[in-house]
């Protein structure tokens, strides 16, 4: 995309998101449901850093959500901490969950990755699972919204005010995350997942790229969880579940896999989707599933990879669409490391 | 360090795979400023002795030491930052970035820039732009500069690598078949570039090869392998004459217009 | 309490080899096509649901035991060949997705059919007492199960090394790239492969239902454990599989003892230690997949 056409889609797409609550009632949709795509939109985010740009199966980042949703739950219910403090404590949640397990993850790559994130995103849900004293347990935990303080003044959130909030984070989030996409690190990033090798005979220690790398996506997903748990106030063990972690991607592979504004298309569908045919049928599951293996069989790439794809031309620098055609489904993901 | 002083050594490398001692109990020595040249027929182990000296792969025996320092078992990225560089048979790029980019990279890395989160400006950039103008004029790529990789010719993607190889300021340079699968014009165009690394540049080159025209005219020195073991080891010259490695190429026929 | 450590250990014997059964099944598909196979569960609730209905049509148990995951393994094959095969060139995560969204398939699927909640699915009358052996005593349905399952890892074993095509799938599943070098039909290999997974998965499935329960869900059960066993045993070697399931058995059934809540945590800083020791797993070799 070139930088004129870009700031003006992008400027297009934040007009609309933020004229959305005088739209959506005109297609019935709740202002909560579009809360919903904003914040989901963030933790695909998460998942496209590692998948779309660096090439990680990052198969575990509801882990990292779900911290985030009971780090938010927890601290309001039981230390009664207001509206901001809670989504801070949410994040730093996810971000500590990061460190612990990065280390274990960054040691390996390709299909090994995958399995080692979802094994261990999994442990998360256990502990809320069967802590059931203080979680819940499978029942899930219901929570209060607290106000927001700010220099003493209470205010309440209601939900067109939270739809503003979620906005703002998710704009903050956007410009963050292109701007480290195409900072040298997560230029970085890319060329590992075209040939970590070569990057490691530039002398770069590919470790540490990936650590940093899931730490800022744990934190990502971290804000999400935080954001969707006082959305709805409430926080159930299936948001640490692996299965959520996999919708993360698909909704990721639907928008564009190293697309920014992907995600957001991503999220779009899922959200949307999930919430209009559960209305109609008690049989989403099965339309999921099937929406998973047209996506896997239909179009790799993504609707924007797709969309771009078809206006085939040639490459000029390095824009967030090259990013895309490099996600090269036949690359090679296994690099040597020295033993 | 003295001209002639030893800048890398490998000595009794040996590395396994399943059973099969691919590298055999492998000596090698290779002198500040000059060219050499590792050969052997097919099979013989010479990517797997190079992957051994580069880190690529850690060797079962022997030990190898690089301007002074045991780096047996230090990490393939810790050798660049000593002053390591190198290239693979199949140039080992990023196909989908363009030529720039693809040597900016390197030349952010050695300048410590690689992990910033923000894209620099001013003078760190200012100083980058510099030394990728220079290598791309080195290998003379300016041109295709702004082409990503995945279109331009097999040896223009190698010179490439070997410009990223330079990115990281390296004092020696081991590439591996520099000259695989090149038309004869590109193999010219390659080895006037290995000569400059040396007259221009002042760095040390090992290199794997095949075709013993391009050997015999740029090496000063040349080891060769055979089936995993040391077969020989001497100046152009000596190796051209000796009976050993003559019986080893037989069938070969590389030997043959020489 | 510490009476019940002898059958609590048992308990973990057969659980670990209910683990080790299903790793291995998705330890050969990991390994030869790199698909990490998430419908495995729903492959092993499927079983359980033939074999439900083959009983409950007055057909015996023990030949529900092997009929269900024969029809298992003609289903398994025929999805591997239609929806599987086409994205072995592609990354690996792409068959993730594939068998994901399968699962997801399945269960509804199976919600339709037989029910939301879970059915009764009993074992045959001859296996449901106890069996005493003087000092403790254990349900004789879990010693039928715990030498079904050494039977089955075992006869595997003997086809991998003993026969002929069993060589030739332990080669391949080694190392990709032997299997054009063997000459081998290549699309045999894979159907052959997966094929196998399934039917281990089949027998668990049927023992499972028999003796966990059985519900559109069941089979997810079983699967994350079997994971932490792949990681614990090591990519690619069986017999790691078979070490990393009791392993994992055993520390959960005694975990359940001693704090029940903190049963399923066990198996992963089971997981931590081993992989700060050994980070390719206890077995694992430093394989194709890094």
């Amino acid at each position: 995309m070139k930088a004129r056409t870009e700031l003006l889609v992008s400027a297009a797409t934040v007009v609309l998101l933020a004229a959305a609550p005088a739209i959506s009632p005109l297609v019935h949709l709740d202002v909560s449901i579009v809360s919903e795509v904003l914040v989901t939109a963030i933790a695909v985010m998460s998942v496209n850093l590692l998948l779309g740009y660096t090439g990680l199966p990052a198969f575990g980042n509801a882990a990292y959500f779900g911290l985030g949703t009971y780090g938010a739950a927890l601290s309001v219910k039981y230390a009664h901490v207001h509206f901001i403090e809670a989504i801070v404590i949410g994040t730093v949640a996810a971000l500590l969950g990061g460190l612990i397990l990065a280390p274990f993850l960054l040691r390996r790559r390709g299909i090994y990755f995958g399995l080692l994130s979802i094994a261990f995103g999994q442990v998360f849900y256990f502990i809320a699972y069967r802590y059931t004293d203080v979680t819940g347990g499978e029942d899930g935990m219901q929570f209060p919204r607290p106000d927001a303080v700010l220099g003493g003044a209470h205010q309440t959130i209601s939900e067109l005010g939270f739809y503003y909030v979620a906005l703002a984070l998710f704009v903050l989030v956007v410009i963050a995350f292109r701007s480290v996409v195409r900072s040298p690190f997560g230029r970085t990033l890319v060329a590992i997942r075209q040939n970590e090798a070569r990057v490691r005979y530039l002398g770069l220690n590919t470790d540490r790229f990936i650590f940093v790398a899931l730490l800022i996506s744990a934190t990502m997903a971290g804000l999400s969880g935080a954001l969707f748990g006082l959305l709805i106030n409430f926080a159930y063990p299936l948001q640490l579940d692996w299965h959520q972690s996999g919708y993360f991607v698909l909704s990721m592979i639907l928008g564009g896999a190293g697309t920014v504004w992907g995600s957001l298309v991503g999220a779009f569908i899922y959200v949307i989707g999930k919430d209009i045919i559960s209305t109609i049928t008690p049989l989403w599951q099965i339309f999921l599933g099937a929406l998973f293996v047209a996506c896997v069989l239909g179009f790799p790439r993504g609707i924007l990879g797709s969309i771009a794809a078809l206006r085939a031309r040639a490459p000029d620098t390095f824009t967030d669409d090259d990013v895309n055609a490099a996600f090269d489904p036949n690359a090679p993901v296994e690099v040597g490391r020295g033993a | 360090m003295a001209p002639d002083a030893i800048l890398l050594e490998a000595r009794n490398i040996t590395k396994v795979f399943g059973g099969v001692r691919a590298v055999d109990d492998v000596s090698l020595q290779v002198r500040e400023g000059t060219i050499h040249a590792l050969i052997g027929p097919n099979g013989a182990g010479k990517t797997t002795f190079f992957n051994a000296i580069s880190g690529f792969m850690f060797p079962e025996r022997g030990r190898v030491t690089f301007r002074g320092t045991d780096v047996t078992r230090t990490m393939n990225w810790k050798r660049i930052a000593m002053g390591m560089g190198r290239t693979f048979q199949t140039p080992s790029v990023f196909p989908e970035l363009t030529v720039d980019d693809n040597v900016r990279l390197g030349v952010r890395a050695h300048a410590g820039q690689a992990f910033r989160l923000f894209t620099p400006t001013g003078d760190a950039k200012a100083t980058v732009d510099r030394r990728v103008d220079e290598l791309l004029g080195f290998v003379n790529l300016t041109a295709q500069r702004d082409r990503p990789l995945s279109e331009l010719a097999h040896g223009s993607q190698r010179l490439c690598e070997i410009a990223m190889s330079l990115s990281t300021d390296p004092v020696l340079v081991l590439l591996d078949e520099p000259m695989a699968g090149l038309a004869e014009a590109e193999t010219d165009r390659i080895m006037g570039v290995i000569r400059d690394l040396r007259v221009r540049l002042g760095l040390t080159v090992l290199f794997v090869e095949h075709n013993m025209r391009v050997v015999l005219s740029l090496a000063d020195r040349i080891t060769v392998l055979d089936r995993g073991k040391l077969l020989a080891e001497g100046t152009p010259a000596e190796i051209a004459a000796n009976e050993a490695v003559r019986s080893a190429y037989l069938g070969e026929g590389v030997l043959e217009h020489v | 309490m510490i009476e019940h450590i002898g059958p609590q250990l048992f308990n973990g014997l057969v659980l670990g080899a209910f683990y080790a059964i299903v790793a291995i099944g998705l330890s050969l598909i990991m390994n030869l096509t790199g698909t990490i196979n998430m419908a495995h569960g729903s492959f092993m609730t499927l079983a359980g649901y033939l074999a439900f209905t083959l009983v409950s049509r007055g057909t015996p148990f023990w030949f529900a035991l092997i009929a269900a995951p024969l029809i298992l393994v003609v289903v398994g094959v025929v999805v591997e060949r239609t929806l599987v095969r086409p994205l072995y060139k592609r990354e690996p995560f792409y068959s993730l997705l594939m068998t994901f969204g399968l699962s997801l398939m399945a269960e509804e699927i199976y919600r339709l059919i037989w029910g939301p909640n879970g059915v009764p699915f009993s074992p045959p009358k001859a296996l449901a007492g106890a069996a005493h052996l003087g000092f403790m005593s254990f349900p004789t349905f879990r010693i039928f199960i715990a030498v079904v399952l050494v039977v089955a890892i075992a006869a595997l074993a003997l086809f991998l090394t003993r026969t002929r095509f069993g060589l030739r799938l332990r080669a391949a599943v080694q190392d990709t790239e032997m299997i054009a070098a063997l000459g081998t039909n290549t699309q045999v290999i894979y159907a052959v492969n997966f094929g196998l997974g399934i039917f281990l998965a089949g027998i668990a499935g049927v023992l499972a239902a028999g003796m966990l329960g059985l519900s559109p869900t069941s089979g997810n059960a079983l699967l994350m454990p079997a994971f932490v066993t792949v990681i614990i045993g090591g990519m690619g070697s069986l017999f790691g599989s078979v070490v990393g399931g009791v392993l994992i058995g055993m520390a959960i059934s005694l975990t359940t003892l001693f704090i029940p809540a903190a049963s399923e945590v066990s198996m992963y800083v089971l997981m931590a230690v081993v992989l700060l020791v050994r980070p390719r797993g206890l077995f694992g070799e430093e394989g194709i997949f890094g």
